[in-house]
């Protein structure tokens, strides 16, 4: 069942990433023609930059779902099965571990709770906590920034769900060939 | 503690930027600055907010068009043009292809897997040994990272903060030299094995080739031309290789299906989040790096043993060799660049683009030894020929780099000339 909610999920941020993949193409070509037109959009090169970081931590969440990293692997390769077998495990506590970690941090950085209690006011909420991020400004697009800050979360939510199903299914079920 | 943490994770293959990532984490609780949680997540969106980096996956968009599009088969013909008739041609032929291809793709193992497919197979066919086929062209990958586009440059550029076209310039006489090598080793070898005769193509023959390879060749001349006139950035002519690509590729032709665009841009997505996933992680594990003062406790180390800068380059040539053959290129030049550049700028006075090229083919160079040599697996893998086999063959190819290496620490002049 997880499995199965992680694979779809994972196939979700591919296409995501996939898409943005190509607005950041289609942002950086439009910007070579609107400068050599003379009439350079000053807020395409922002856009495709966030487009970019969105691509990567989605891409980076569905990879942990494919188990598809850079890694070394020398010790991996070299040891009999059964050791191989308890050292990805391992590795999967720990890649729980790190998103769990994320979790937290997005939380302590976005503040939910607090900004709830604030009733969503901002004033008051950074009167409160001298966390500024809901006023952060893009620099040329005119949207506030923590609009983009959200794929942290998304990332964090989505690396807890690939490593909970690489950490509580069993092997066969979540590699299969 | 940090440091146990971090060689044990990674040697357990905890994906490198996780390890980054897990080892900051760490440093920051034992050092009881845990303030710095707060901004973790905003410090790893950051270290993505960089123009240069949008090259990495436009550049390796235009590889994918490049494999789809059918151009490797015309580049190889034109390359038949200039060496084919030598004897040995298909040897000279590969890796010609191999420069042509360099400079369009700009990861060597993209380019192992693409030249190992479309070159050993015809190699064999006319009567070379599989391995010595498969050696030339897995040493011809070397050429990818070197010559411009370079995915590692690009990231080498935005970690030093140095331009990513004056990078790429600074590649183009290295690229040549080891180029140039390598073809030394195939006369060398020729001479010894008695490799087979090529053949002339006819005049109409090699017209014919000529203009079909044409429209491929327009994608290295908009990179390499937009970035040295000054007339687009690294990244816009990325883009524009991309476009470029892709209407060739498509429309004259006629190889590559729209419709295939959409797993392209998956493998595109995929392969670059890969990357710069890593690239955010190092940018957290920056602070590790800076409050420990790294740089500067490694330099007080290396300026007791030597004041020399050719002695240090040796030193660090020496370490990233054995870097090299345990992590990753990419991974090991977002590794040692915060550590080992202000040390080579600051205390030695070299030139970032000099230690940037010498890094960077060092390090790749451990695409093709073992235990970790992805592009070595890659070649044997498509070829069917045995590591050892390949090896066997590989050394003298090694050996050249090598020699490129010295002589690239040595001559800064052999960087920084072009720029």
């Amino acid at each position: 069942m997880l499995y199965r909610i992680s694979a779809a999920w994972a196939r979700i941020e591919l296409a995501c990433a996939a898409l943005l993949a190509f607005c950041v193409t289609g942002l950086i070509l439009l910007n070579v023609i609107t400068r050599s037109a003379g009439n350079a959009l000053f807020w395409v090169d922002e856009l495709a930059i966030y487009a970019m970081v969105w691509m990567t931590f989605l891409g980076a969440s569905a990879a942990l779902h494919h188990r598809n990293s850079v890694a070394i692997t020398i010790l991996t390769d070299a040891v009999p099965d059964s050791t191989r077998r308890l050292i990805t495990k391992t590795v999967d506590i720990i890649i729980l571990g790190f998103a769990l970690a994320m979790l937290w941090f997005c939380w302590r950085w976005f503040l939910p709770a607090d900004f709830a209690s604030a009733g969503f006011d901002r004033m008051a909420f950074q009167g409160s906590t001298f966390n500024f991020i809901y006023s952060e400004p893009t620099l040329t697009l005119g949207l506030p920034k923590y609009l983009f800050w959200l794929v942290m979360w998304l990332f964090a939510l989505g690396a807890l769900l690939h490593s909970a199903m690489h950490v509580f299914s069993a092997p066969k079920e979540a590699e299969p060939s | 503690m940090s440091p146990v943490i971090f060689l044990a994770a990674l040697f357990i293959s905890v994906p490198v930027a996780i390890v980054l990532v897990v080892t900051s984490i760490w440093y920051i609780w034992e050092s009881g600055n845990t303030i710095l949680y707060d901004s973790f997540a905003q410090k790893m969106f950051a270290g993505l907010e960089n123009y240069g980096l949008l090259a990495i996956p436009l550049f390796m968009l235009t590889g994918e068009l490049m494999n789809e599009g059918g151009m490797t088969r015309r580049l190889i013909a034109l390359a038949r043009i200039f060496v084919g008739g030598f004897r040995g041609g298909l040897a000279y032929i590969n890796l010609l292809t191999n420069m042509f291809m360099a400079a369009i793709i700009g990861s060597a193992t993209a380019q192992i897997a693409v030249m190992s497919r479309a070159m050993v197979p015809a190699m064999q066919e006319e009567g070379y040994d599989k391995g010595f086929a498969t050696a030339t062209t897995a040493a011809g990958g070397l050429l990818a990272p070197v010559i411009p586009p370079s995915m590692m440059f690009v990231i080498f550029g935005v970690l030093a903060q140095v331009p990513i076209g004056d990078m790429f310039i600074a590649g183009i006489i290295p690229g040549l030299m080891l180029a140039g090598g390598f073809a030394c080793v195939i006369t060398l070898i020729g001479w010894s094995q008695n490799f087979p005769k090529g053949q002339w193509m006819t005049k109409a023959e090699a017209l014919k080739a000529l203009i079909a390879a044409l429209p491929a060749m327009l994608v290295p001349l908009a990179i390499i031309g937009g970035i040295l006139f000054g007339i687009a950035t690294p990244t816009e002519s990325a883009a524009i290789a991309s476009l470029i690509a892709f209407l060739v590729g498509w429309l004259i032709y006629r190889d590559l299906d729209p419709r295939a665009l959409g797993e392209m841009f998956k493998r595109t997505a995929a392969n670059a989040s890969m990357i710069l996933f890593m690239i955010a992680a190092a940018s957290v594990f920056g602070w590790v790096i800076i409050y420990e003062e790294l740089p500067q406790k490694l330099a007080g180390l290396l300026t007791l043993i030597t004041a020399n800068p050719f002695v240090f380059l040796l030193i660090v040539n020496l370490a990233l060799l054995l870097v090299g053959m345990v992590i990753d290129g990419i991974a090991a030049i977002i590794l040692i660049t915060p550590i080992l550049l202000p040390i080579a700028v600051g205390s030695y006075d070299i030139s970032p683009f000099q230690f940037g090229i010498v890094a960077c083919l060092n390090l790749v160079l451990g695409l093709l030894t073992p235990p970790v040599g992805i592009g070595l697996y890659i070649a044997s893998s498509m070829s069917g020929a045995s590591p050892g086999a390949i090896l066997k063959s590989l050394w003298p190819f090694l050996i050249v780099v090598l020699c490129v290496l010295i002589l690239l620490s040595y001559f800064p002049i052999l960087s920084t000339y072009l720029i």
